[in-house]
């Protein structure tokens, strides 16, 4: 049985092998890729940049946002689902073509993956109770208490560095923090001041309210919001950039900006 | 050599390690606290459970009968969902009974659920090990005009905890790996510590680092509960040889006794 | 908003509800062949000749069963498309897409395969070896052998077990949530966070869980009934 197995087969090994070797040498060089289409990933809890609808579709400014960037490069777009703590494995992992999440430009993030130019910058914000008279947010006054926001974010590095006395809690979306705040169970948010307003206004019940902006420390937050790239995807990333410059100069930004935001939050 | 030294890197990051090991020594610390609460907490509540599912009067049973199906009927991340976030909705009233303040804290969420659910698994076993114990035993010792606590106490219960041992070993397995989930609700055990380390580094590697601890803690328990049957019962052929499969988990379907082993 | 309306309502997330719901049953179904036939493949292995083979799979359900689910989902989800994506740049076959509903299942199968080796090869022992020597001797084909022969005694002993595992199994796709599949559990979840009404939501997904359960409980025992039809 068995040198039957070797018998026959032996050919088609050895040739399988050397296939191998040679697809093997050969994969290194990857050509430029003709893009087509445009895979989008996001983490769609975070209203008013992407929500999902009862209807299970994804909508919210980045989704808008993201179509007329495809439409600038005649690219067909189609967004993803995914879970913001997976989401840069995921893109490494071809799952999808760019982060189109909010996802703020980090030296950290830099590491593993590459960034459009900044596309919105904002500042984040302390959200409390609308109990909580005072705006004192400095770290000495929170001392103890429990702050909240999502993992994986610039804002719970900064919680990490600054507000190493209170009570950190991470959640997987920044839907959950919020939803605690709402609850009693957190003292405190840290999330971006339009996600946190979004959340105030709609589902907020009068329960919360913006204590006070954090001032963006560059270390940790970075100039702003940023398209994430697999690094090898250069050509991507640089036609994104051609089509954020124009999208800007023909005013479409605006539009777009306006249908979600009194605010300008380009932050240029 | 440097492919080899990336390999080897994959497999031990001293610097990994060295950085993050601390965190996960810790998560380490929460998962055995969360772990061993829920169970003896459990294991307390089982018996009572047990009893009214066998009991007499029928909406006692039925109760009971309810609990354990609801409680092994649904994902226990939906159970844990439910109290962990429905105990935000009901905060006033919870206010009022002055019982926010445990509900307010993830560790004592889960420690709660987790102990409702272990619960229902082990009153079945309970159940089943009571009714492994053939009827002849009971008329036997009635015979011998034994009263209805000696019957148990050295009849019943002996009989019965030999063939509750090996399920409980499994239902302890299996409380450690779902003690997972609490990670999901901002509780830093083991794997919410896990997850924390690979949203800092995306090095893939920390989760297999967690898999060998949780392997090393499932396997250490097991050698255990061996050694502790083969204790309790050096007077039968109990033990099965290394070469015999275990029952995945107290091997009871839904409402249908199937005794382990 | 009451309930029957965010439930049923015009903006209602019952919809979303049924479709997570429909999703779950067909994780858990695409689950059985692929767990379940693995989980054979390595009760088989476990009694095979070669020492590495019998290694490996004893190896790989230990530790499966050893770790928790939900990091067996994770590992293998990100491990598989980080493998897939390396072997598709190998094979310069590009990108070799995998959606998360397939890897669902792949890593859900992973670890059901795990748990069903040991049921199968409880099963396998109990078939005794006289069985195909009996029908060598009738001179049934091995195809015929294992058809007629053996599938009947090995799925009576392996039903109760297995149907613990699918029990197991279909709760365990409440974990794929985690993984941005739109699972039951994930619909309720993004309903209850919109609507900041988690008890409705998980209650609802609950009763939905609980209800598979126990018609899954009730089909089980009609399947060992009839399993167990021309036996003593």
């Amino acid at each position: 049985m068995r040198s039957a197995f070797l018998g026959r087969n032996f050919l088609a090994a050895r040739l399988f092998c050397v296939l191998a070797a040679v697809l093997w040498l050969g994969a290194g060089s990857a050509a430029a890729k003709d893009w087509k289409t445009v895979r989008f990933g996001m983490d769609a809890s975070y209203a008013p940049f992407e929500s999902v609808t009862p209807s299970g579709d994804i909508v919210g400014f980045e989704v808008d946002y993201g179509r007329a960037i495809c439409a600038k490069l005649n690219l067909t777009c189609a967004f993803q689902n995914q879970d913001w703590d997976g989401i840069i494995p995921s893109l490494l992992a071809n799952k999808f073509d760019v982060i189109f999440s909010s996802m703020n430009i980090t030296d950290e993030r830099k590491k593993r993956v590459i960034f459009s130019d900044v596309y919105y910058a904002t500042p984040p914000v302390f959200a409390g109770p609308a109990s909580d008279k005072s705006n004192d947010v400095s770290p000495a006054a929170l001392k103890g208490k429990s702050i909240g926001t999502q993992s994986s974010t610039i804002h719970a590095n900064f919680l990490e560095r600054f507000y190493k006395d209170s009570d950190i809690k991470l959640y997987p979306t920044q839907d959950e923090p919020n939803l605690d705040l709402a609850s009693g169970r957190l003292d405190f948010v840290v999330g971006d001041i339009f996600a946190e307003k979004d959340f105030i206004e709609k589902k907020g019940n009068g329960c919360c309210r913006i204590i006070a902006q954090i001032q963006r420390v560059p270390g940790i937050h970075g100039p702003g919001v940023g398209a994430a790239f697999r690094p090898e995807d250069t050509d991507l990333r640089d036609l994104f950039n051609k089509a954020i410059a124009e999208l800007d100069a023909d005013g479409s930004y605006k539009k777009i900006e306006a249908k979600y935001f009194q605010e300008d939050i380009r932050g240029k | 050599m440097d492919t080899l030294r990336s390999l080897l890197g994959f497999v031990y990051d001293a610097d990994l390690l060295s950085r993050y090991g601390w965190r996960l020594i810790e998560g380490l610390r929460i998962t055995a606290i969360v772990v061993t609460s829920s169970c003896v907490i459990g294991f307390v509540l089982a018996y009572p459970i047990c009893l009214a599912r066998m009991a007499r009067s029928w909406p006692l049973s039925v109760a009971a009968l309810g609990y354990i199906t609801v409680f092994r009927g649904t994902p226990l991340l939906c159970q844990l969902y439910l109290v962990y976030y429905g105990a935000g909705e009901i905060r006033p009233f919870l206010q009022s009974v002055g019982l926010w303040m445990f509900f307010r804290d993830a560790f004592f969420c889960c420690i709660f659920v987790f102990a409702l659910n272990t619960a229902a698994y082990q009153a079945e076993i309970f159940r089943g090990a009571l009714a492994a114990v053939s009827k002849g035993q009971r008329e036997a010792a009635a015979a011998l005009g034994l009263s209805r606590y000696r019957t148990n106490r050295h009849v019943v219960w002996p009989q019965a905890f030999l063939v509750a041992l090996r399920p409980l070993g499994n239902e302890l397995i299996s409380m450690v790996k779902s003690s997972a989930l609490a990670a999901i609700v901002t509780l830093l055990d083991l794997m919410g510590q896990t997850r924390f380390i690979f949203a800092r580094t995306f090095d893939f590697s920390i989760y297999l680092y967690a898999a060998v601890i949780y392997l090393a803690i499932t396997e250490t328990i097991r050698r255990l509960w061996r050694r502790i049957e083969r204790a309790a019962s050096p007077h039968m052929a109990l033990v099965t040889p290394a070469t015999m499969p275990e029952p995945v988990r107290a091997g009871r379907t839904l409402g249908r006794p199937v005794i382990a082993d | 908003m009451t309930a029957f309306n965010l439930l049923f309502g015009p903006d209602g997330w019952g919809p979303l509800l049924l479709r997570g719901a429909v999703v779950t049953l067909l994780l858990g179904l695409a689950t059985v062949p692929v767990g379940f036939g693995s989980g054979l493949a390595l009760a088989i292995a476990k009694t095979a000749g070669h020492r590495g083979v019998r290694a490996f799979s004893e190896a790989y359900t230990t530790f499966f069963r050893g770790i928790p689910d939900l990091l067996a989902l994770f590992i293998v989800y990100f491990g598989l498309q980080a493998a897939l994506d390396r072997l598709g740049s190998v094979l310069g076959l590009g990108t070799i897409e995998l959606n998360a509903f397939f890897a669902g299942v792949l890593a859900l199968g992973a670890v059901a395969a795990a748990y069903s080796s040991e049921v199968w090869v409880a099963a396998l022992a109990s078939v005794p070896r006289g069985q195909r020597e009996a029908a060598a001797s009738l001179g049934l084909d091995r195809r015929r052998t294992f058809v007629l022969v053996l599938w009947p005694q090995l799925i009576r002993v392996a039903l109760p077990g297995l149907g613990n595992i699918w029990s197991i199994m279909l709760k365990d796709t409440s974990l794929i949530s985690t993984l941005a599949v739109m699972d039951l559990l994930r619909a309720a979840s993004e309903a209850s966070k919109n609507t900041r009404e988690p008890l409705l939501f998980y209650t609802a997904a609950a009763s939905v869980y609980l209800v598979f359960s126990i018609v899954s409980a009730v089909v089980q025992t009609r399947l060992e009934r009839r399993a167990d039809r021309g036996f003593a």
